[in-house]
């Protein structure tokens, strides 16, 4: 449920960690991004830094500047102020990422997990089962048939947790155990219901359906969109991944590796949750692409 | 002038750090990192005339060998690594003149665990994501991306430091080998999924650090926990096990519980995670972290917010050149 009183938990000196809600719920965390990007407009003296995540906000702020009392009841008035979540816009990117599904990186990580550790059936075929679908190609066309919300970041630097926005694209999917002792970079992995690009080579515990040569972390900065951050997204943007064919995708590598791949991203997209709500009503759940 | 410093042996990571860290990219999972004794740290960089936001070098349980390629003036805090320089015994605390082609050896610590080292104009890395702090873990920041490793070049920015100068005895932490440390805790954000007889046993027991513990997590080994019902009458997005909540951030300083086992999440820290944090550690009480070494008991000592503020100004009024003598 969305709280009618949003809790203010203290974390230390200079830390409050500020809980709306307590479940897993799109406009909850909808409703946590639009907060947060209504308190950084206000830019209040004293606070650092924000940490927004599915249900809550940490707050980092210098107790010298500003007390506890005084941030709280300031951030208070805001989130008083927000009007109703129906009438909330936010600005929310587009970026666009190529991937090639059941692709030859992941095929060999895969194939070097049974080998090293444990036998395991491959992971599409995982998917294809559990979600009951026709094939791989089904499961390319359902998982790039959506746009996904960048819900969170963390665990590790530029990964993002990435929730299907289309209902019907929604797919299940468990976790490895025990857990792959390496990942490559790129790798596009499913676990629960949640989707990932590793922003790195490491280890990790989702499924794994294909690859991009496109990195959403940077740590040379070799790219034109790693020029200010290191990582590509952050909440409240979302992701639409599009098939490409190893040709393409070999292209794409090859830009990469010169330095000059652009990333394909609409910064001018906004989102509105009424239009959002009102398209959702629309929809034939038993439809599937 | 401008001058180089080459590391003959790297020590047992030693890194690039710089106060107070990397802010402003938490939400995308980069930590703060920077020195986790900064009160030493700070100490260093004012013995040597510097800005408190010039870098220097953190210096674990094993501290290096450095040979400096022209005058410099260099200062040593923090934990006691028995450092010579060109075999004389090298004095802690204290801003030193060292010479062209002079070599400063650190051996084990015996007293404390982390060592600073400031040298007059700071050291001159690229900063990244606005600071120079090494995050080792994702290869960013301080030099190359890592901890120093043997055979490579430091550059050092020019800077006029004077020599003589000393930190006040009661301004420096008291760092000791009692093994023994009591560590403030503020009780938070996630206290009420513990039970009230959970929050006595954590504060009246022993909680000893385990060898498993780095600049990420100080991982500590102590009675089982008591779960409030909350921790098991939950929703499905919380998890199974009673320490799991729906992922959220974590403040640098919580007592992350995982299953049994509580992490304190220090600068190094993953920003975020599906298990609850009831206590944290503040601000002032990092150094005492950071100077305690595995084995070492802690008890913790509940405090208010303010009380964790009005420490860490009381911290903050030590790092002044006051405290010079």
């Amino acid at each position: 449920m969305i709280y009618d009183e949003p809790k203010f938990l203290p974390g230390g000196d200079r830390f409050i960690e500020m809980e709306l809600g307590d479940e897993l719920n799109f406009d909850l965390n909808f409703l946590v991004h639009s907060l947060s990007a209504k308190i950084r407009e206000a830019e209040i003296a004293g606070l650092i830094e924000l940490l927004p995540n599915m249900a809550s906000i940490v707050i980092s702020y210098d107790p010298d500047l500003i007390s506890f009392a005084d941030l709280k009841s300031e951030i208070l008035s805001h989130y008083r102020n927000m009007g109703s979540l129906e009438d909330m816009e936010l600005l929310s990117p587009i970026y666009y990422i190529p991937v090639l599904y059941c692709d030859h990186v992941t095929r060999a990580c895969w194939e070097d997990y049974c080998a090293k550790i444990t036998e395991k059936e491959y992971d599409s075929d995982i998917l294809v089962k559990l979600n009951d679908l026709d094939g791989y190609a089904q499961l390319a066309r359902i998982h790039s048939g959506t746009e996904y919300w960048v819900a969170a970041l963390g665990f590790y630097p530029g990964l993002a947790s990435l929730i299907a926005l289309d209902p019907r694209c929604r797919l299940t999917a468990p976790k490895y155990n025990p857990p792959r002792t390496w990942t490559a970079k790129g790798t596009i992995g499913y676990g629960g219901s949640v989707t990932c690009v590793y922003p790195a080579n490491t280890p990790g515990g989702y499924q794994m359906i294909g690859h991009t040569p496109v990195p959403v972390c940077d740590i040379e900065q070799s790219l034109p969109a790693f020029k200010q951050d290191l990582a590509l997204l952050r909440p409240g943007d979302r992701v639409r991944f599009f098939p490409v064919g190893r040709e393409e995708y070999d292209y794409i590598e090859s830009r990469v590796t010169a330095g000059d791949y652009v990333h394909n991203v609409a910064h001018y997209a906004k989102f509105s949750i009424r239009a959002y709500h009102e398209w959702l009503g629309t929809l034939d759940m038993k439809e599937r692409f | 002038m401008a001058l180089n410093i080459d590391v003959i042996k790297a020590g047992l990571e030693t890194s690039v750090q710089d106060f107070p860290g990397r802010y402003g990219f938490w939400e995308q999972g980069f930590p703060p990192s920077g020195p986790f004794d900064m009160w030493s740290f700070r100490l260093a960089n004012i013995l040597v005339g510097n800005a408190p936001e010039a870098a220097g070098l953190e210096c674990q349980f094993m501290g290096p060998t450095l040979k400096f390629s022209d005058d410099c003036v260099i200062a040593f805090t923090g934990a006691e690594m028995n450092a010579t320089l060109d075999g004389e015994t090298f004095p802690m605390w204290e801003s030193v003149a060292v010479a062209a082609g002079q070599t400063l050896a650190c051996g084990f610590a015996s007293v404390g665990a982390r060592a600073y080292l400031a040298v007059s104009g700071g050291i001159e890395v690229p900063q990244v994501l606005g600071a120079r702090a090494t995050f080792h873990m994702a290869g960013v920041g301080g030099l190359e991306g890592h901890a120093l490793k043997d055979g490579q070049s430091i550059a050092v920015n020019g800077g006029a430091g004077v020599p003589g100068r000393k930190v006040k005895q009661d301004c420096r932490p008291k760092i000791a080998n009692g093994k023994q440390w009591q560590i403030e805790v503020v009780q938070g954000p996630n206290d009420d999924w513990i039970a009230e007889e959970g929050i006595e046993r954590f504060l009246e027991s022993e909680w000893k650090l385990q060898a498993r513990s780095n600049r990420t997590g100080y991982r500590l080994e102590g009675p089982e926990w008591i779960f409030a019902d909350k921790a098991s009458s939950k929703g499905p997005e919380h998890g199974e096990h009673p320490s799991n909540i729906l992922d959220h951030g974590y403040p640098v300083g919580s007592i992350n519980l995982c299953g049994q086992t509580p992490i304190i999440l220090v600068n190094d820290a993953p920003s975020a995670g599906g298990f609850i944090n009831p206590f944290t550690v503040p601000s002032a009480a990092f150094w005492k972290l950071a100077q305690s070494k595995p084995n070492d008991i802690y008890r913790f000592n509940r405090v208010s917010v303010e009380e964790a503020q009005e420490m860490r100004r009381g911290i903050d009024g030590l790092c002044v050149e006051d405290s010079i003598e």
